[in-house]
């Protein structure tokens, strides 16, 4: 699904110096997989998955997305990637004020392919829940509930990654734990799920734990069972 | 297929955002509203300048002739002009030019006393052959035009003009009654169709007509012409004038390098002249027009530019869902047109209301074209387009990255 090699993003700031966001990072994701990335704050997590969601394009190495050599796209055919095989989650939700909940859900199909399919929208509002929500906008749906839109955007165009960034950062707990549910279900449905978190309990989900520090990998692990912990307290 | 839906994400944008729409569009609406306004008052007021002259000058078939070389202001009368222009030229002029179908001769004068019984009047006095109507395209309301014979035998009839009617015949029918020029006694024998206002304003009514020598043997003692009018051929072309004016510098003896001791005018350069003062106006009317609206485009790309920074959020979300910068450009670009040209219709509507408001106040003919409003509608679906450029490129150009996490 992912393949990364020897990825690497510098800027320039604007004293000029220059920033390393990653040093030559390196992994594969298989599809279907659950896998978390952690790390302290400027560790390079954010860059790492925007350059995964194809927001923003590594300074060198190549990235390969399904086969496709993503690297070396321009905006365009980046636009159709993250439109046609990405749906992003955020820790804000970032979902359109002023704007139903159905209506937003519907957004990626009009910059897909196909016709706008309200159907199909419902249908994504009904698999997270959501369905007597439709019609109400934005601002008026709770934290939990605009998450839950976020995700059905996020799975409108069916796409086979699933960028989480935080997702439960502005939610409280049991909340958090219903969208990390979804997530899981959405898992083991066959989406590839990559998100990052300092939550410990929303890190337990995951069953790969990838820890980012400075720019490069720590350290790339498979979690089992009770040592899904583990890690981040040493992190600790 | 994609431009649709990416229009119609505009088009649900501008709903959303009804304050912003209003604001946007206001510019656009006074400078269309005034673009419509001006070019149609310019317009109607060129042509009701064409009908005032068309009123004063008659027919456009015709060439006129003054005695004397320089301009001179105002009408000529038998005080004013050089005794250079005879009756003997226009016989001449009638008979030997092909190109031209007939001449009228006339003789006039200004402030003589015109009386019926107590009542006078100081009309134009003019003595005319009686071809004149027809060359003038005029007619007569009530009574008849004098004719050859009555001019042969210096008869001592009149026709006078509306003015002259309602001054010294208000009460009764003047078709018969004496009425006495200076002291020569003259029998009304028609009454002249009202011509209403020339171009400067002054009734065109205020005149009495006599057949020519019997002014020029019985009232006013002069043998030349104030003037002559000769009805050519082909209007279109300037033969007419060119052959008048070697036929009279002919019989004048009038040889290189002496300027001519006439003037040849024909209506059809006068209206030319007039049309393009009128297309003149209609241009700075319009350039003022277009200033307006210009302030309306720089309106909207300044707001346009407002709304992108406020709606980073909004362009952020767009571009992690799958939105190329072509499709942001798309759809600012689209919201900014769609705001000129829904700014350029309300302003097309408000136009046309204010134009029927000013046609009426000012008693304008009510000339009611398309092609300002069309035009006025095209300008803002152009206004938008370009305006829309700027503040559209700049949200392409928003960082998705920083976008989302703001």
């Amino acid at each position: 699904m992912i393949e990364l090699d020897h990825i690497s993003k510098t800027y320039q700031r604007a004293q000029g110096e220059t920033v390393h966001a990653l040093k030559e990072v390196s992994f594969r994701i298989a599809p279907g997989e659950f896998v978390v990335v952690r790390g302290p704050s400027g560790s390079g997590k954010s860059t790492l998955l925007n350059i995964l969601g194809c927001l923003d394009t590594p300074t060198s190495g190549s990235y390969r997305l399904d086969g496709e050599d993503v690297s070396s796209y321009g905006d365009m055919q980046l636009s159709r990637v993250r439109n046609s095989k990405i749906g992003f989650v955020f820790q804000s939700f970032n979902l359109l004020a002023r704007t139903t909940a159905l209506e937003n859900v519907e957004i990626p199909m009009v910059y897909g392919d196909g016709h706008v399919d309200r159907k199909r929208a419902m249908a994504a509002l009904d698999r997270v829940g959501l369905v007597a929500r439709a019609g109400h906008y934005a601002t008026e749906l709770s934290g939990g509930e605009q998450q839950r839109v976020a995700i059905a955007r996020a799975l409108i165009n069916r796409p086979g990654l699933i960028l989480a960034d935080e997702p439960t950062g502005n939610l409280d707990l049991n909340v958090g734990r219903e969208v990390m549910r979804l997530l899981k279900d959405l898992n083991r449905e066959g989406s590839t799920i990559l998100l990052v978190t300092h939550d410990d309990a929303v890190a337990a989900y995951a069953l790969r734990e990838i820890a980012l520090g400075d720019g490069a990998i720590i350290s790339d692990r498979v979690q089992t069972g009770d040592s899904a912990l583990q890690p981040a307290g040493e992190a600790q | 297929m994609k431009l649709n839906k990416v229009a119609a994400q505009a088009v649900r944008s501008v709903r959303r955002y009804r304050l912003r729409t209003l604001l946007m569009m206001a510019g656009v609406v006074v400078g269309i509203a005034s673009l419509a306004i001006l070019t149609s008052i310019a317009e109607s007021t060129k042509q009701d300048t064409m009908r005032r002259f068309k009123n004063m000058l008659g027919t456009f078939d015709t060439v006129i002739v003054r005695p004397g070389g320089g301009r001179s202001r105002g009408m000529p009368t038998l005080v004013t002009v050089p005794p250079t222009l005879r009756f003997e030229d226009a016989q001449a002029i009638a008979t030997q030019l092909p190109q031209i179908k007939a001449v009228a001769e006339v003789q006039n004068a200004f402030d003589i006393d015109v009386k019926y019984r107590d009542r006078s009047a100081s009309p134009a006095v003019f003595g005319v052959s009686p071809n004149w109507l027809a060359l003038r395209g005029e007619d007569v309301a009530d009574g008849a035009f004098f004719n050859l014979e009555q001019n042969d035998s210096l008869a001592r009839v009149a026709v006078i003009g509306a003015d002259v009617r309602k001054e010294l015949f208000p009460d009764e029918d003047p078709l018969g009654k004496t009425l006495r020029v200076g002291d020569v006694p003259f029998q009304v024998i028609g009454l002249l169709k009202s011509r209403g206002a020339g171009p400067a304003g002054a009734s065109l009514d205020n005149l009495m007509l006599i057949p020519v020598n019997t002014a020029s043997r019985r009232l006013f003692n002069r043998d030349f012409l104030t003037m002559l009018v000769a009805q050519v051929r082909d209007p279109q072309s300037t033969e007419g004038v060119t052959a008048v004016t070697s036929l009279l510098r002919e019989r004048h003896h009038i040889r290189p390098p002496a300027l001519d001791d006439f003037t040849v005018t024909s209506p059809a350069t006068t209206m030319a002249q007039v049309t393009r003062a009128g297309s003149t106006l209609t241009r700075i009317l319009s350039g003022v027009a277009v200033m307006a609206l210009l302030i309306g485009g720089i309106v909207i790309m300044s707001l346009m530019s407002i709304s992108v920074s406020e709606r980073r959020n909004e362009i952020g979300i767009r571009r992690s869902v799958g939105a190329a910068r072509t499709d942001i450009i798309l759809q600012f670009l689209s919201e900014a047109v769609l705001v000129a040209t829904a700014g350029g219709m309300a302003g097309v509507i408000i136009g046309w209301g204010g134009l029927e408001l000013v046609t009426r106040v000012r008693q304008l003919p009510h000339v009611l074209l398309w092609q300002p409003f069309a035009a006025s509608l095209a300008m803002s679906f152009i206004v938008g387009s370009i305006f829309g450029i700027y503040p559209a490129w700049r949200a392409s150009r928003t960082d998705p990255v920083r976008a989302l996490r703001s």
